[in-house]
């Protein structure tokens, strides 16, 4: 009986890091131009990006996916749970990330600007070459403490149906009134995956540091 | 203040004020002001091709920000910038075209040496030939590795920026803009943040580089390589030229009270 519990909510394993990882490559991509647009020198465009971020980091997340799913969902634009899930949490965490690659931003030092500028470098080539992966170098952790973070926000999407960890927990202990235990193995899933990411960030992390001392 | 050693330092070959080639660039009533601070204030200065100044000065007189209004790094309020062909207004906004043609031919140097941390020192020097000059990394590396080796440096090749010392970075730097081919150097207190010993390395390569022909503007507070490196001297005090000619003479026979004044403080130390 205990294994087929713990099978049971194994099998929401996929679909947690399906809808976590989904939700954290959007927000990391689109958090780039917002972060650029946050510091553009053009004050039309950083007040777009600063409600932007003050606006999704004020809804409940749970509240968010419900608009996007059975609001904007039934009927003005159609779209699945999973779907409904990525974009109410990738949002959100396109302004998390924002936040988090703008306070990178300022960790670089103004010198890698000088020196980009000083010897022409071409704008793409100072943001590609230059800052963009020392950005990316130092937000590294804050990224990865995020990355957790969603992970466990992630099972919002049982709400709506999605069989992740949290959904399949819940079946499975109204199925067979051993709350406890069941529940205990979803948290014990969560944690085996949120440790891997904190220690594989912490190893990067420290792996960089030694090699550039930044 | 340091002695350069006479057994490490022959010293230069010393090229006579005026036995230089002509104007390569012209600064022309180069004036900067923060609100009511004037920092720079009607400065006109003429570069002659092959010519050593160095422009030295308490701090805070403008010597560092008049060198970033050359490469419109911090472009001044107004005045020219007259380099060959190329004529920038500092007070209207250049074409990118105009700037990338600048800046490849004016290169620089910052006194916290600004090597790209995430680099390699042979990327560090190769990546701008391949952005800028458009060399494929191949050619640019041979360039990148030639210098590095003019610097004394090229077994560093492999290292990243954090495993070298001061002056190597700042070797490295010298060597990662000589990479663009410019026609002048600019250098911004390349020793400042050294100790003198690593300043010393850092002074030898610059030192060659000078002797070699290269037309530089070098802002320093090192006074012996104003003196017996630099063709010409410039004294700024409050955003203006307050002396300025050969540099021996500049340097042991200063005219003006407040250069008297300066040159006694920092020789007298």
């Amino acid at each position: 009986m205990s294994s087929e519990i713990f099978l049971g909510v194994a099998r929401g394993i996929p679909l947690t890091l399906a809808v976590t990882v989904a939700a954290f490559v959007f927000g990391a991509v689109l958090g780039l131009p917002l972060c650029a647009m946050r510091v553009s020198k053009f004050a039309s465009l950083r007040f777009v990006a600063l409600g932007y971020v003050v606006l999704f980091r004020s809804i409940p997340p749970l509240l968010l996916v419900f608009v996007f799913y059975f609001g904007l969902g039934s009927g003005y634009i159609p779209m699945s749970a999973f779907q409904g899930v990525v974009l109410g949490l990738g949002l959100i965490a396109a302004a998390n990330m924002s936040e988090i690659y703008r306070g990178a931003l300022s960790a670089i030092h103004a010198g890698q600007w000088e020196a980009a500028t000083a010897l022409a470098l071409p704008v793409r080539s100072a943001y590609l070459d230059v800052i963009a992966p020392q950005l990316l170098r130092v937000s590294l952790p804050s990224t990865a403490g995020y990355a957790v973070g969603l992970l466990k926000e992630s099972a919002i999407a049982s709400t709506i149906g999605i069989a992740d960890i949290t959904f399949n927990a819940g079946y499975i202990a109204r199925m067979t009134y051993q709350g406890l235990p069941v529940f205990a193995i979803a948290a014990f899933f969560y944690i085996m995956i949120s440790l891997p990411i904190a220690a594989l960030a912490r190893a990067t992390d420290k792996k960089l540091r030694a090699r550039l001392a930044l | 203040m340091m002695n350069l050693d006479p057994d490490t330092f022959k010293m230069p070959q010393a090229r006579p004020f005026g036995q230089v080639d002509k104007p390569i660039l012209r600064l022309e009533g180069i004036r900067k002001v923060y609100g009511a601070h004037v920092v720079l204030d009607d400065v006109n200065l003429t570069l002659r091709s092959g010519e050593v100044v160095a422009v030295i000065g308490p701090s805070g007189s403008g010597k560092s920000t008049l060198l970033r209004c050359i490469n419109m790094l911090g472009p001044a309020t107004s005045g020219r910038v007259v380099f060959g062909d190329l004529t920038i207004d500092e007070a209207a906004s250049p074409t990118t075209q105009q700037l990338t043609h600048l800046r490849r031919s004016v290169g620089m140097v910052f006194q916290s040496f600004n090597l790209f941390p995430h680099m390699s020192v042979l990327r560090n020097v190769s990546l701008p030939q391949e952005r800028v000059l458009g060399r494929s990394r191949k050619e640019a590396n041979r360039r990148s590795l030639e210098l590095l080796a003019r610097v004394g440096l090229e077994d560093k090749a492999d290292q990243y920026p954090a495993r070298c010392s001061g002056g190597q970075q700042q070797r490295i730097a010298i060597a990662r803009a000589l990479a663009l081919e410019p026609q002048i150097m600019l250098f911004d207190e390349p020793t400042s943040s050294l100790d003198p010993e690593l300043g010393l390395e850092v002074l030898a390569v610059m030192q060659e580089l000078a002797r070699s022909g290269m037309t530089m503007i070098v802002v320093t507070h090192e006074m012996n390589f104003a003196e017996t490196v630099s063709d010409r001297v410039i004294i700024m005090a409050d955003g203006k030229i307050i002396e300025e000619g050969p540099s021996k003479q500049v340097m042991r026979d200063p005219q003006s009270d407040r250069a008297k004044r300066f040159l006694k403080a920092v020789k007298d130390r």
